[in-house]
């Protein structure tokens, strides 16, 4: 059920001088959405973000009923909502959009995240660790310092392997070159992405000379969340030909090979 | 005074609950909302506007946000009259509130045959002409722009249904004053204004346009001051009723536009923004008539009072 509610910030942690994880307290949220799900976020004291922003959901704690969200600077409103004091308030839509189908029995999950773009796979590694099963994490950035929550993934027992394109941590170079080397082993897997375009059409063509089911999260500018400003729509092929998919609605977690990546004009 | 207020009103022999519908382009088919707003509020949902055939609409991005505004250029990317009837029309009936059904064309023959299409569909309130979308490159804001285009497309519309026939019109013309006679003269039961104002944003680092499109249209809060005054200005041009909207947030707003003249307001952008603005505005604009002892919100259109000396302006 979607609601739109009121919460407050409980914990701020800083993981790279731009990015923050942000705890906001809900009984409600934290408990409902589902892993590749977003939720919409308004700063009603902040009138000169007239528009609400969209943020994956993280992941949720029960215990002390709080969801996180994970938030680079890469604008004013990210930037508005990482300065968000302790105790202020934001409004939450949500949970909106398609969530991650758990792999088919017998299919190893993957998981390839550039940067930011790990945010929905820490739910997702946690409900695969509840249910006794181990990804593979690869996780790609610039720099040491954009690995977020690197440990997060290790404590709840998945395979983590990183990359970044200074050296500075793991494998030098590209994520997808980690991908590479999984995809030599010789058992079933199911892939899911999230993170630069150019990653994902990358991966999204390996994934596709393999025949391996491959889910993908998009992250698009969007107006409502709701389905009705049509705004974040995403180029997807269909057997007459091809429309546009509102990434809020029937995404942001897409099949890759549905996605006309060459009509994506999206860099980020 | 002991009663409530009654909030209802009637815009072209159109029974609306509240004053308050949702705008074209905003609210989809109708039932995107229904987990997350208060139906009660609402008296009314202009469709997201229809062509004969299904279409695909712009290139993203589509959209992007400016001070107290969002551009957009959707392109009108909808579903087609036919998959529309069969697919959202029955749910749409089923909300309870007045269907105002959104046309659009590239030709006058176009919105005529939509008119005769929507002529006689049960739960269908109203025909909304969209003649100002400054999205598509052929018809919509190309008709709108042009008093004799404006009156001649109406009166195809006019000829070819019973139902009330609503003219949607631009803000972008020297004169709205032509444009709502001419439509008046050709038969319209109403105006909607305003639509979207055509507009640019510009990402200085890549020197490349925000929108894909170019050109897109902006709402929001940015352009109410400028609806307020074409609404205004076309009450002054024409005797039917005006269902006056741009950047409504609450019910201040709202009421600007009644007491410029409209008979009813249309909200769309802020509801992105707060699907509560419904609601809000619905009990803000109760609480107004109790407290100036309105029995009826209908009484307030055009009440504005033009002498503005001896009036407490603190700002």
């Amino acid at each position: 059920m979607k609601r739109d509610e009121s919460t407050a910030l409980v914990r701020r942690e800083a993981l790279s001088p731009d990015a923050f994880l942000l705890h906001f307290e809900s009984e409600t949220l934290s408990r409902s959405f589902l892993p590749g799900q977003f939720t919409m976020v308004r700063m009603p004291d902040r009138s000169d973000l007239l528009l609400r922003r969209p943020y994956s959901f993280c992941d949720s704690r029960f215990e002390d009923r709080t969801f996180s969200l994970l938030v680079k600077i890469a604008g004013k409103g990210t930037k508005a909502l990482t300065e968000l004091p302790i105790g202020g308030r934001i409004s939450c839509l949500g949970p909106l959009g398609s969530a991650f189908r758990l792999p088919d029995v017998g299919r190893k999950p993957v998981v390839v995240a550039g940067g930011v773009g790990i945010a929905p796979f820490v739910a997702f590694c946690r409900v695969l660790a509840k249910r006794g099963e181990a990804a593979t994490v690869l996780l790609g950035g610039r720099s040491a310092h954009d690995l977020y929550l690197r440990s997060v993934f290790e404590a709840l027992g998945m395979s983590v392997r990183t990359s970044t394109e200074d050296g500075t941590h793991g494998h030098r170079g590209l994520v997808t070159e980690l991908l590479a080397r999984a995809l030599e082993q010789d058992e079933p897997m199911e892939l899911y992405s999230c993170g630069p375009t150019p990653m994902l059409l990358r991966v999204a063509a390996m994934a596709r000379d393999k025949g391996i089911p491959h889910q993908v999260s998009l992250e698009r500018r969007m107006g409502c969340g709701m389905g009705c400003c049509l705004g974040c729509v995403v180029y997807t092929r269909t057997e007459s030909g091809g429309e546009y998919l509102r990434s809020c609605t029937e995404g942001p977690v897409f099949d890759a090979d549905a996605v006309a990546w060459e009509r994506d004009p999206y860099p980020l | 005074m002991t009663t409530e207020p009654d909030l209802s009103v009637e815009v072209a022999g159109i029974r609306f609950r509240t004053p308050l519908i949702a705008a074209s382009g905003t609210f989809g088919y109708g039932t995107e909302y229904l987990e997350v707003a208060d139906y009660d509020a609402i008296g009314g949902i202009a469709v997201k506007g229809l062509y004969l055939a299904p279409r695909e609409g712009a290139a993203p991005p589509r959209i992007w946000e400016t001070p107290s505004g969002m551009l957009n250029a959707i392109g009108l990317q909808e579903v087609g009259i036919e998959r529309f009837l069969e697919e959202k029309m029955p749910r749409l009936r089923e909300l309870g509130v007045a269907i105002l059904v959104n046309i659009c064309g590239s030709s006058l023959e176009e919105y005529a045959e939509l008119a005769g299409i929507l002529d006689g569909v049960e739960g269908v309130a109203g025909i909304e002409m969209n003649i100002s979308c400054p999205n598509v490159h052929q018809g919509g804001i190309l008709f709108g722009c042009d008093p004799r285009m404006a009156a001649a497309v109406t009166e195809a519309v006019r000829a070819r249904t019973r139902l009330p026939v609503i003219p949607k019109l631009t803000p972008n013309v020297t004169d709205i004053g032509m444009v709502a006679r001419a439509v008046e003269g050709a038969g319209a039961s109403a105006i909607s204004l305003i639509n979207t104002i055509p507009a640019m944003a510009i990402d200085v680092e890549t020197r490349k346009p925000r929108l894909a499109n170019v050109v897109g249209g902006l709402s929001g809060p940015a352009i109410r001051p400028i609806a307020v005054r074409l609404v205004h200005q076309a009450r002054q041009a024409v005797r039917i009723p005006i269902l006056g909207m741009g950047g409504i947030t609450n019910h201040e707003d709202a009421l600007e536009f009644i007491l410029a003249g409209a008979a009813a307001v249309q909200i769309g952008t802020m509801s992105f923004v707060d699907p509560s603005v419904w609601k809000r505005t619905r009990d803000g604009l109760a609480d107004y008539c109790r407290r100036h002892r309105v029995a009826s919100l209908s009484s307030l259109t055009g009440a504005l009072v033009a002498d503005v000396t001896a009036v407490p302006q603190g700002w």
